[in-house]
């Protein structure tokens, strides 16, 4: 009971500094995942036209996914150094994922009638893409995009230790130091923000699909 | 016009899904490809706007090669009805009728005008359901929908891969009916991929029956029924087929082609003679002998000649009935017996469609020879299994 009241009054002392890190939390994980999405996006269209070139890019992006992020950092650390730079390039690696292959399978799930009727009534291919394809894969894709946000938030708690700063610095000193107030103090808005995007981004999600597809 | 030359298509080099069809199909007419699943319909009728790519031969739209046609104007110009519908889900049914006249840039006043007045055509209220998405529709209304779409350019040629197979039996009837009323409007050059017999006889003014890629038989839908060309177009059109159609029976097929017919001047004692000879009550009074094209003057039944036997002086001319009701060779079985009906009478004589000579008689008899030749073949058919194997 104590610890909890003294965890709020702790908390609360550190709010300036709360904030600071939430804020550079979000920018490194938000800028991981838009650079992944302006390149996993039309990577995950391209490889829909070559069913040999997705398989290897889907499997390249599967091993990626399953390297440990703590071995990912150091393993970067040679070329990259260590900050912010390294922590974006990690993070992004881990958003393009979910990011290509929802792209992927949200282009794949379009009916092939919808194909056959826009190719039939003499659309272009671009026409296709950009008129049927997209439009209608546009909700898987962007539950790709938050997997990705909601993964990333997590993982960036990491970062810290690479000088990345974030909210996962709390934690590290909090573990160094034995202080649960201060783990809790990183961890608490982590996971906060992570149910936070998720919500914002299902909405999205929600406010994308097409009208006519809405239950 | 479409022409095929010896247009094939194979995807591995040994089989030739479509074999060297040679075919022409002429303007405003409602073609029907017809067989089995596999048979290459598809295929074919895909090669038309390119939406697949023909092997060797040629395929001529209007005498030009539509190879050297650049393919998205090509098939902006021809109709595209697919049996999945293919709506687009995300769009709305003015959307969708719109879409090619979209693509062709049409100014948007222009493109719904002419889906309001597309959507009246097929049927549909426009105010009701421009502004629809095609989940809101029922299956049939969805296909009237791309139907509609299909004709938004009004292009000449309309393709239509199995386009109400996918409804329920009323459903398609309804369509079936529609598209005719349609076709009767707009005069399309129509290429209609079915494999229910059904509808090919309704809809088709010709039916292409192919195997393994080939046409078998290419004939209107009435020769195919009367004139199948080998066993397996027969067994195609099924033996009861012509009995379960009797619209496409016709006066012709079902008449006595040798009547009895009586001169004119002939005496009732000697009419009297002919029908014991003949076993009939039914005469036709003809005016020349029965070698040579002769017109119906009346007929006569023992009724006539009741109590005139013995009357030399009364000639045929004199006794017959002229009143009684006629049909033309084309006259549809349908036409005929509800004639019989309607006039009470069992004997209906035939005049040529176009001469107007006596050319033969429909009796009960051949009616009930008609039937019984039916159900014989039929019945013949139960125990042997028809080999239609390559
Ligand atoms: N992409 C393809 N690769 C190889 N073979 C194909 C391909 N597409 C079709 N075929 C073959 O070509 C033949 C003709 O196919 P098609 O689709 O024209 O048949 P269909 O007459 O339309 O049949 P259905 O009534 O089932 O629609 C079939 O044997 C089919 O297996
Ligand atoms: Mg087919």
């Amino acid at each position: 009971m104590t610890s909890n009241v003294s965890f709020l009054e702790f908390f609360i002392g550190r709010l300036p500094e709360v904030l600071n890190q939430t804020v550079r939390h979000l920018s490194i994980t938000g800028t991981a995942v838009f650079i992944a999405i302006m390149i996993g996006v039309p990577l995950g269209i391209l490889i829909t036209r070559n069913r040999q070139v997705a398989k290897v890019i889907l499997s390249v992006a599967n091993v990626m996914q399953t390297i440990p992020s703590l071995a990912f950092f150091g393993l970067m650390i040679p070329f990259l150094g260590i900050g912010r730079p390294l922590a974006i390039f990690v993070l992004f690696l881990y958003a393009l994922l979910p990011i290509i292959k929802n792209t992927y399978t949200g282009i794949q799930g379009v009916d092939d009638s919808l194909t056959e009727a826009g190719r039939g009534m003499g659309m272009t291919n671009a026409q296709l893409l950009t008129m049927v394809e997209l439009p209608l894969a546009l909700p898987v894709m962007m539950a790709g995009i938050r997997i990705a946000a909601v993964i990333n938030i997590g993982t960036a708690t990491i970062a810290a230790l690479i000088g990345a700063q974030g909210l996962g610095s709390f934690i590290f000193r909090g573990i160094s130091m034995g202080s649960n107030n201060l783990i809790l103090t990183g961890a608490v808005p982590a996971a906060v923000l992570a149910l936070t995007v998720d919500f914002i981004l299902g909405r999205v999600e929600i406010w994308l699909t097409p009208k006519g597809m809405r239950k | 016009m479409i022409e095929f030359r010896k247009l094939t298509k194979s995807y591995d080099h040994k089989v030739n899904v479509v074999d060297q069809l040679d075919m022409v199909i002429n303007d405003g007419e409602l073609v029907v490809l017809i067989g089995e699943s596999g048979c290459g319909k598809t295929t074919t009728m895909k090669m038309i706007n390119r939406l697949i790519e023909p092997t060797s031969g040629e395929i001529l739209v209007n005498g030009e090669n539509v190879l050297a046609m650049n393919p998205i104007e090509l098939r902006r110009n021809i109709g595209y009805v697919i049996q999945k519908v293919g709506l687009m889900p995300h769009m709305t049914v003015a959307d969708n009728i719109e879409l090619v006249a979209y693509l062709k840039k049409w100014d948007k006043k222009k493109r719904r005008q002419r889906s309001s007045e597309l959507l009246d055509m097929v049927g549909l209220d426009p105010a009701l359901y421009l502004d629809r998405y095609p989940h809101e529709l029922s299956g049939g209304q969805q296909q009237r929908i791309g139907v509609a779409r299909a004709l938004a350019v009004n292009p000449d040629i309309i393709l239509m891969d199995e386009p109400f197979s996918a409804v329920d039996p009323i459903t398609r009837e309804q369509l079936q009916e529609e598209l005719i009323r349609l076709q009767d409007e707009v005069k399309k050059t129509i290429v209609f991929v079915t494999h229910d017999m059904d509808e090919a006889l309704k809809l088709g003014d010709k039916i292409a029956v192919m195997k393994d890629g080939k046409i078998i038989q290419f004939d209107t839908p009435e020769n195919i029924l009367k004139n199948p060309i080998n066993e397996f177009v027969e067994y195609f059109v099924g033996k009861d087929r012509l009995w379960k159609s009797p619209e496409m029976l016709f006066a012709q097929d079902i008449m006595h082609k040798r009547p009895t017919g009586v001169l004119a001047d002939r005496t009732p004692a000697y009419a009297l003679e002919l029908m014991r000879e003949k076993e009939t009550e039914f005469l036709v009074v003809v005016d020349a002998p029965s070698d040579r094209p002769r017109h119906m003057l009346g007929v006569i039944t023992p009724r006539e000649l009741k109590g005139k036997g013995t009357v030399e002086k009364n000639k045929m001319r004199d006794l017959m009935r002229t009143n009684h009701p006629t049909v033309t060779e084309r006259t549809n079985m349908v036409d005929v017996l509800s004639l019989m009906k309607t006039h009470h009478v069992r004997n209906i004589p035939v005049l040529g469609e176009e001469d107007g000579y006596f050319k033969g008689l429909i009796t009960y008899g051949s009616i009930v020879n008609i039937i019984t030749d039916a159900i014989t073949e039929i019945e013949s058919d139960e125990g042997k299994e028809v080999s239609h194997d390559q």
